[in-house]
């Protein structure tokens, strides 16, 4: 019941016709982004944070969760049309969705994926509605060994279920770690790495940084990538599956859900993962798993549903705990802060209105969404004629006068511009650059907790096995990391064989 | 050069860089500890990253061909133009002014990155510059440099 009055108050506050219009625009703005290969969903929240300077935090995060979401509906339609994933948690849905394209099945195909990912949204909407609120309960009882241990497991999780390997995402968090601590210490005031420059008093800046790293990179990167495009075209009355179909998809849409959702909560590529996932369990449980890549409709039911189901299950450590397990909440994370507000246990129950106001326009959001991507798809379509070349001037531009905004300081510019070449750098190498941001907005609070854990222990590490929670969580962390170290140094299966071989000769 | 190589040198240089001048920074005590210790511990294990993808590299560089040098620059072009645009356009921004800045930071990339013609580059760099100055200077409010031609 008080979640039904809760939700009561946050539809009160979403449907305001200003809240309306920016749920809208943040879905809009989203489904392009999502349509468009060559800007992911972070990218498109920091080309709008400016926009939001002006607004409340409840209309400034309505806006940019719409964002988060709805590129998540619009990366199949490219995937499904083009064979060309719009986001990276869109790939697997090129394998079958395309196939469809071909035998003429294109319009059904992004029907079940609208669809899909619709169902997706509002379940881990309802998810998010219980648990969060739960969690932000049980945080309250974290002090700093706790709040040091989560941290501490966050980082160890991001690096093995990021998109690299764990050895190559570890010393990326180290270094946004090390980054993070440039700047005033927040407990000494003690100035570090600051080289007498005014500037860095305050940190790097997160802002410039992300811009720089994940929205100046990533264009640098993809002008070098020449596409060829056919774009085919849906008209209105393909879209509709045929009844076999439909009752095919319910499955994988509901298995799905819950697969995204419990992904989502987890670190890293959540929404990766979470299509990958869902794939393998739908080839898994189907009766003629060979056919998977030709065409399925599971193989775009599921997938769909869990990437989508992934975005409202990683609103739940971002919102109840203040930990962001993504790039694109870390963003929004940082938008919240820029208004005044920094998300914690303690931001449910301080900040009802905000955090019920997200949740019922987040399921107002999914409606706007099922209509942007069903009717208007051939609208979007349309987009992917804009050739690149004209696109990436004004994604840099955006770049440059987003962060310049921040601060009205050229000092910002400079730093988005050495993060564009570092981001573009670890892009050319293949090394994930979406780990380093997150640890570099994480970093000051596991110092902190880490520092304040010992005062309070009088210097003794005892305080961490003390308190079951923490020592729980700390054992969890060296287990796992202990197993990466050993699945990365243990000899494959083909060096075994080998092995074997020359033995036996 | 490969991959790894590179990689083991940029942390290297963050690990070595971290090293030098956080000795510098006081530790504390166990009981207080001291700005210095996490920025150490993090110089420390970058180093160590650094110096393992180094011998990881030189492991996996072992039986590479001659880098052909030309090929490898001529990859970068492309990135190299759009760098050196934009560090034009952050040094003369608070000079020249948004508006033109933007302005001619749009035409050279049209024209000189995507090569397009002049007439082309000219008019899309003119109608995406002032509707970019109209949409952050006039609708966002967002306070733009002036520079030379104030508006």
């Amino acid at each position: 019941m008080d979640v039904l009055t809760n939700l009561y108050h946050g539809f009160h506050t979403a449907l305001t016709l200003n809240n309306i219009y920016l749920c809208f625009i943040g879905c809009l703005w989203g489904t392009i982004i999502g349509v468009l290969p060559g800007i992911g969903p972070m990218a498109g929240i920091i080309l709008l944070i400016p926009a939001t300077y002006g607004l409340d935090a409840t209309s400034a995060i309505i806006m940019l969760a719409g964002i988060y979401y709805g590129a998540m509906y619009g990366g199949s339609t490219t995937s499904i049309l083009m064979n060309i994933p719009g986001e990276s948690a869109s790939i697997v849905t090129c394998f079958d969705g395309y196939q469809m394209t071909q035998k003429g099945r294109g319009g059904a195909a992004l029907f079940v994926a609208a669809w899909g990912s619709w169902i997706g949204g509002i379940l881990s909407l309802i998810g998010l509605m219980i648990l969060a609120p739960s969690l932000a309960n049980f945080a309250m009882k974290f002090g700093p060994p706790e709040m040091f241990a989560v941290l501490l497991i966050a980082f160890v999780l991001l690096g093995s279920l990021g998109r690299d390997s764990f050895f190559k995402s570890m010393p990326m968090i180290f270094l946004g770690l090390f980054l993070g601590t440039v700047g005033m210490d927040q407990m000494t005031g003690y100035l570090r790495f600051t080289h007498g420059i005014r500037e860095l008093y305050d940190g790097i800046g997160f802002m410039p940084v992300a811009m720089g790293a994940m929205g100046v990179g990533e264009v640098l990167s993809s002008t070098e990538e020449s596409l060829v495009r056919i774009v085919h075209r849906v008209r209105l009355r393909e879209l509709l599956p045929t009844r076999q179909e439909l009752r095919a998809s319910w499955g994988p849409i509901f298995r799905g859900s819950g697969l995204g959702f419990v992904i989502g909560l987890l670190p890293g590529s959540a929404h990766v993962l979470a299509s990958f996932v869902s794939y393998l369990v739908e080839k898994r449980v189907a009766k003629n798993p060979e056919e998977f890549g030709t065409g399925r409709i599971e193989g775009v039911a599921g997938p769909e549903t869990a990437n989508n189901a992934a975005s409202g299950g990683a609103m739940i450590p971002f919102l109840g705990m203040g930990i962001p397990t993504s790039p694109a909440t870390a963003v929004m994370m940082f938008a919240l802060i820029i208004h005044g507000i920094r998300p914690g246990p303690l931001f449910i129950s301080e900040q009802p209105r905000i955090f019920w106001g997200l949740i019922a326009s987040m399921c107002i959001g999914n409606v706007i969404l099922i209509i942007l991507n069903l009717p208007l798809v051939g609208i979007f379509v349309n987009l992917l004629r804009i050739p690149f070349r004209v696109l990436f001037p004004m994604i840099l531009l955006i770049c440059l006068v987003g962060t310049y905004s921040v601060n009205y300081n050229t000092f910002d510019l400079g730093v988005l511009f050495a993060f564009g070449v570092l981001g573009y750098v670890f892009r050319k190498i293949k090394f994930d650059i979406a780990p380093f941001v997150l640890a570099m907005l994480l970093g000051p609070l596991v110092e902190e907790a880490l520092r304040l854990s010992l005062m309070r222990s009088g210097g003794s590490f005892s305080i961490f096995w003390n308190h079951r929670i923490a020592l729980t969580l700390i054992i969890s962390s060296c287990l796992l990391f202990l197993w990466n170290i050993y699945r990365g140094i243990r000899p494959s299966k083909a060096t075994w064989e080998r092995a074997l071989q020359e033995g036996e000769g | 050069m490969t991959r790894e190589r590179v990689g083991s040198l940029i942390f290297l240089f963050f690990g070595i860089y971290g090293l030098v001048f956080s000795l510098g920074i006081p530790f504390g005590s166990w009981k207080r500890p001291g700005p210095g210790v996490f920025p150490l511990s993090l110089s420390i294990l970058l180093s160590i990253s650094g110096i393992l993808w180094f011998i990881v590299g030189k492991r996996k560089g072992g039986g590479e061909k001659r880098t052909e040098w030309r090929k490898f620059i001529k990859q970068f072009t492309t990135s190299f133009q759009i760098a050196v645009a934009t560090a034009a356009f952050i040094l003369l921004l608070n000079r020249v002014g948004y508006l033109l800045t933007s302005t001619l930071y749009l035409l050279v990339l049209f024209l000189w990155v995507c090569r397009y013609r002049l007439w082309a580059a000219t008019g899309l760099a003119f109608c995406l510059g002032v509707g970019s100055w109209l949409f952050f200077g006039k609708l966002l409010d967002v306070q733009l440099p002036q520079g030379l031609f104030p508006l």
